[in-house]
């Protein structure tokens, strides 16, 4: 029954036009991209709750929609499961209700058994006779899910299914959902603005940007090859930069940047050679800059783009600390105040004893800078 | 004391009413979700009863459903009456209700979470079942609401009453006619009688439905 | 649950179709009479079914509205108008058999105020005394006796002075009303219905306005026709004239 879900289609409203189109395997496919781009549209095209102007839906060997051929499944034919962000809970209706409510049509015996399994998969054994208004966010977002779930659909939207919850839940949950929608194999497409919650749970991520797509790529090439600034930008990387180029290599491309002359890998995803002078964006991982050790002799040659900075700011994050370093070099720092965000462990913070000692030098492999094409 | 006018109204009230509800709660979801052209021309038509006077209501009303009208002559076609019978009596508490029980469910049906019923949609539930499982219920205060009122409203209709169905006594003298008619012709303690009844139905039945409306859903 | 309410909420829907009143097995005669008429007739009914066997319902209200009713089929018998001229134009219209035109009464109107509320009055120049806040007179623009009294006020030169006391009554019981709950210190009311306990009342004369000549016809449609007839022939006949005479009309033959 599940298999692949394609998606081709437009829709123009006053001052807004989503044009997308892309594929999924069984699987987690995750949306993600800023508010407003288009991400929730595409999930209410594809339950039939909103109708696109052209294109095509197909899921599994089912068409929902084609415009061509004046196919437009309603959404009671489409058997898809849509966990609406807020979850959307009947509030007259008990947990037990609300679960079987889309088993309406089935023998008496088998909505009660299978009402029964969704509860007791989802954990939600003795809260039957509860109402939503009882429940905590966790319990509701399974109770959401179970609803979903329940019609063993073809295919499972989530829209924002974490959103709703306070940040120290939302983690917790968010693993939880990984399990169970691995668990329940069912393929599914997860709205989300937060790239962490994308990574986690979805194998393979498309980005929306105002109604358009500008990446589609597994959720670690995304990770360490966003296609673009606009996609790192999205993605709320840190340490996003600008730079000039001194020369391309098929291999590698040198920039000047802040007085230094850095070196860092090429894009490996296509040949990229800008010629000299050209302005360029890349992006550096604030776990990948390395502080040197003092109690070392003078450093090594294995260190790479090799700089000397000052902490100018810092923040404790629990198991991390986030510093901000400006280098030494005149000029006006990069970002704001400081040049480079650089993340450290706790133990690390600790023998180096950071808090004391803020002068530094650090190096970057070169591997760690990331060049981003236009 | 004659109990004839009392008895007629409370079954011209309880027909009316449940007549307005079986047409009004119909338009007022249409009003509430759909959007069709004429929507406001319907909107004005239905809350034209409120703003004409009664009389002025009875008067053209008469001439569409009296012998030579139109609707009277379809009527006599098979062989029914409706002017001067105590239908039309229901008929004009219908007419001089019915916008009570649609702005009402209107208003009510209007607060109910759309993605509620979209919800609804997506588990398989036809648009009648969606109506019936979650939008009414989770309405169903604001249509009891627009009920009472319009029962109310039946129960106290005079003007367009008096016109189409006519001021006669063991036939169509309602309870409001009667009163007047007792207070007209001087007989002030059967009218304050009759008076005192209505005002008792009428706490009765709004005691009756605040116990029922503390239920939750 | 929702299927018990759906067949509750039909089967008080259906009561609306239900059968009309215990309406019976005499012959009966429904007749629509104007509201000055009221006294009078409530007194010759229960005679005239002494003397038929016949059950008489009697209707009151404005001759106006009666005239439409009746035009659009209401279930009169026979039709004792205020005013003549609506008689004329039902029976030009078809409606009222011609050949029962009668005229049974000549209104008259007083002026009339109530005890414990105005100063009592003589003529009707006393309306302009500054006690008079309120004067009720039925309303001219469709009540018989509002004209009559319209036209006698204008004849005395009084109407514009009275214009902004004035207050209209549907009717004339309605007017009464007014002069009755002291809504209005004075009003001018029929003669027919002035007789009540609290209200006193003076003639006005006769000459100061068109004539109220009553007329009443048997209605067309009525199976009854005969019934009709001898109903409105009783009312000017032995039995009904002094009765009549009593609530001060003028009758046939007097005018």
């Amino acid at each position: 029954m599940s298999g692949t879900v394609a998606v081709a289609i437009t829709k123009r409203f006053p001052g807004f036009t989503l044009d997308v189109r892309w594929e999924a395997e069984q699987s987690v496919l995750g949306l993600f991209g800023p508010s407003g781009a288009g991400k929730t549209l595409t999930l209410q095209c594809l339950a039939g709750l909103i109708r696109p102007d052209t294109g095509r839906i197909v899921v599994g060997e089912r068409v929902f929609f084609d415009a061509a051929a004046g196919v437009d499944l309603s959404p009671q034919q489409r058997r898809i499961g849509y966990v609406f962000q807020g979850y959307a809970l009947f509030p007259h209706l008990t947990v037990w209700k609300n679960i079987a409510f889309g088993l309406q049509g089935r023998p008496r015996a088998d909505r009660t058994r299978r009402a029964a399994e969704v509860i007791e998969r989802l954990g939600l054994r003795g809260l039957e006779q509860r109402y939503p208004r009882e429940l905590s966010g966790g319990q509701r977002q399974r109770v959401a899910l179970g609803r979903a779930l329940a019609i063993d659909p073809a295919l499972l939207l989530l829209d924002e299914p974490l959103s709703a919850l306070d940040a120290p839940l939302r983690r917790a949950l968010r693993d939880e959902l990984r399990e169970i929608l691995s668990g329940w194999g069912t393929a599914a497409v997860v709205v989300t603005h937060d790239f962490t919650e994308a990574y986690r749970l979805a194998d393979r991520i498309v980005v929306y940007e105002d109604g358009r797509i500008i990446q589609s790529a597994p959720r670690s090439e995304l990770l360490w090859q966003p296609a673009s600034e606009a996609v790192a930008r999205i993605m709320g990387l840190s340490n996003l930069l600008h730079g000039t180029v001194v020369k391309a290599m098929p291999d590698r491309i040198q920039i000047a940047w802040r007085g230094h002359m850095l070196e860092a890998v090429n894009s490996p995803t296509r040949s990229y050679l800008p010629p000299p002078d050209s302005p360029i964006a890349f992006f550096i991982r604030p776990e990948y800059v390395r502080l040197i050790r003092k109690d070392r002799s003078a450093p090594d040659a294995h260190h790479m783009n090799l700089m000397r900075g000052r902490i100018v700011g810092e923040a404790d994050f629990g198991t991390v600390w986030s510093l901000r370093l400006r280098l030494d070099t005149p000029g006006a720092p990069a970002q704001g105040d400081f040049d480079l965000e650089v993340e450290v462990p706790h133990l690390v913070y600790e023998i180096l004893e950071i808090e004391r000692d803020r002068q530094w030098e650090f190096s970057i492999h070169r591997g760690s800078i990331h060049v981003l094409p236009t | 004391m004659d109990f004839f006018p009392l008895w007629l109204s409370v079954r011209v009230a309880l027909s009316a009413t449940a007549l307005t509800l079986l047409s009004g709660v119909p338009l007022a979801w249409l009003l509430a979700r759909k959007r069709f052209p004429g929507r406001h021309a319907l909107e004005a038509v239905v809350v034209l009863p409120l703003v004409l006077p009664p009389t002025v209501l009875g008067y053209y009303l008469l001439v569409v459903i009296g012998y030579r009208g139109p609707l009277g002559r379809a009527l006599a076609a098979i062989g029914l009456e409706l002017a001067f019978t105590p239908g039309a009596a229901v008929l004009a508490a219908c007419v001089g209700s019915i916008a009570l029980v649609i702005k009402s469910a209107q208003a009510g049906f209007e607060t109910v979470d759309g993605q509620l019923e979209q919800a609804a949609r997506t588990l398989g539930r036809s648009e009648w079942s969606v109506f019936w499982s979650v939008t009414l219920p989770l309405a169903w205060r604001s249509v009891l609401a627009g009920t009472v009122l319009a029962f109310c409203r039946a129960l106290g209709e005079f003007g367009i009453t008096l016109m189409v169905a006519g001021n006669i006594p063991g036939r169509t003298q309602t309870l409001p006619l009667a009163i007047y008619d007792r207070v007209q012709a001087n007989q002030m303690g059967e009218a304050n009688a009759l008076a005192l009844i209505a005002v008792g139905i009428v706490v009765v039945l709004l005691f009756g439905l605040s116990r029922l409306a503390r239920l939750r859903y | 649950m929702r299927r018990r309410l759906v067949s509750i909420v039909l089967a008080l829907a259906s009561f609306a179709f239900g059968p009309a009143s215990a309406d019976a097995d005499p012959p009966s005669l429904t007749v629509f009479a104007a509201a000055d008429l009221a006294f009078a007739f409530n007194e010759i009914a229960p005679r005239f079914e002494k003397a038929t066997g016949a059950r008489v319902t009697l209707v009151f209200g404005s001759t106006g509205n009666f005239a439409h009713q009746i035009r659009q089929g209401g279930p009169a018998d026979v039709f004792f108008a205020a005013d003549q001229s609506f008689i004329d134009s039902l029976i030009a219209e078809r409606v009222l058999l011609r050949e029962t035109r009668t005229l049974y009464a000549q209104g008259r109107i007083v002026l009339a105020t109530a005890r414990p509320f105005g100063p009592r009055l003589t003529e009707l120049r006393g309306l302009l005394d500054p006690r008079v806040r309120h004067v009720a007179i039925a309303n001219p623009v469709h009540a018989p006796y509002g004209r009559a009294a319209e036209q006698a006020l204008r004849n005395a030169g009084l109407w514009e002075a009275l214009r902004p006391k004035l207050v209209f009554g549907e009717n004339i019981r309605h007017t009464l009303q007014f002069v009755q709950a002291g809504a209005a210190e004075a009003g001018i009311v029929a003669r027919s219905v002035a007789s009540v306990g609290e209200v006193d009342w003076v003639p006005v004369d006769a000459s100061m306005h068109a004539p109220l000549d009553q007329a009443a016809a048997v209605v067309r449609r009525s199976p009854r026709p005969e019934l009709g007839l001898a109903f409105i022939q009783f009312v000017n006949g032995p039995e009904g004239r002094p009765i009549m005479k009593r609530f001060g009309f003028m009758l046939p033959g007097e005018f």
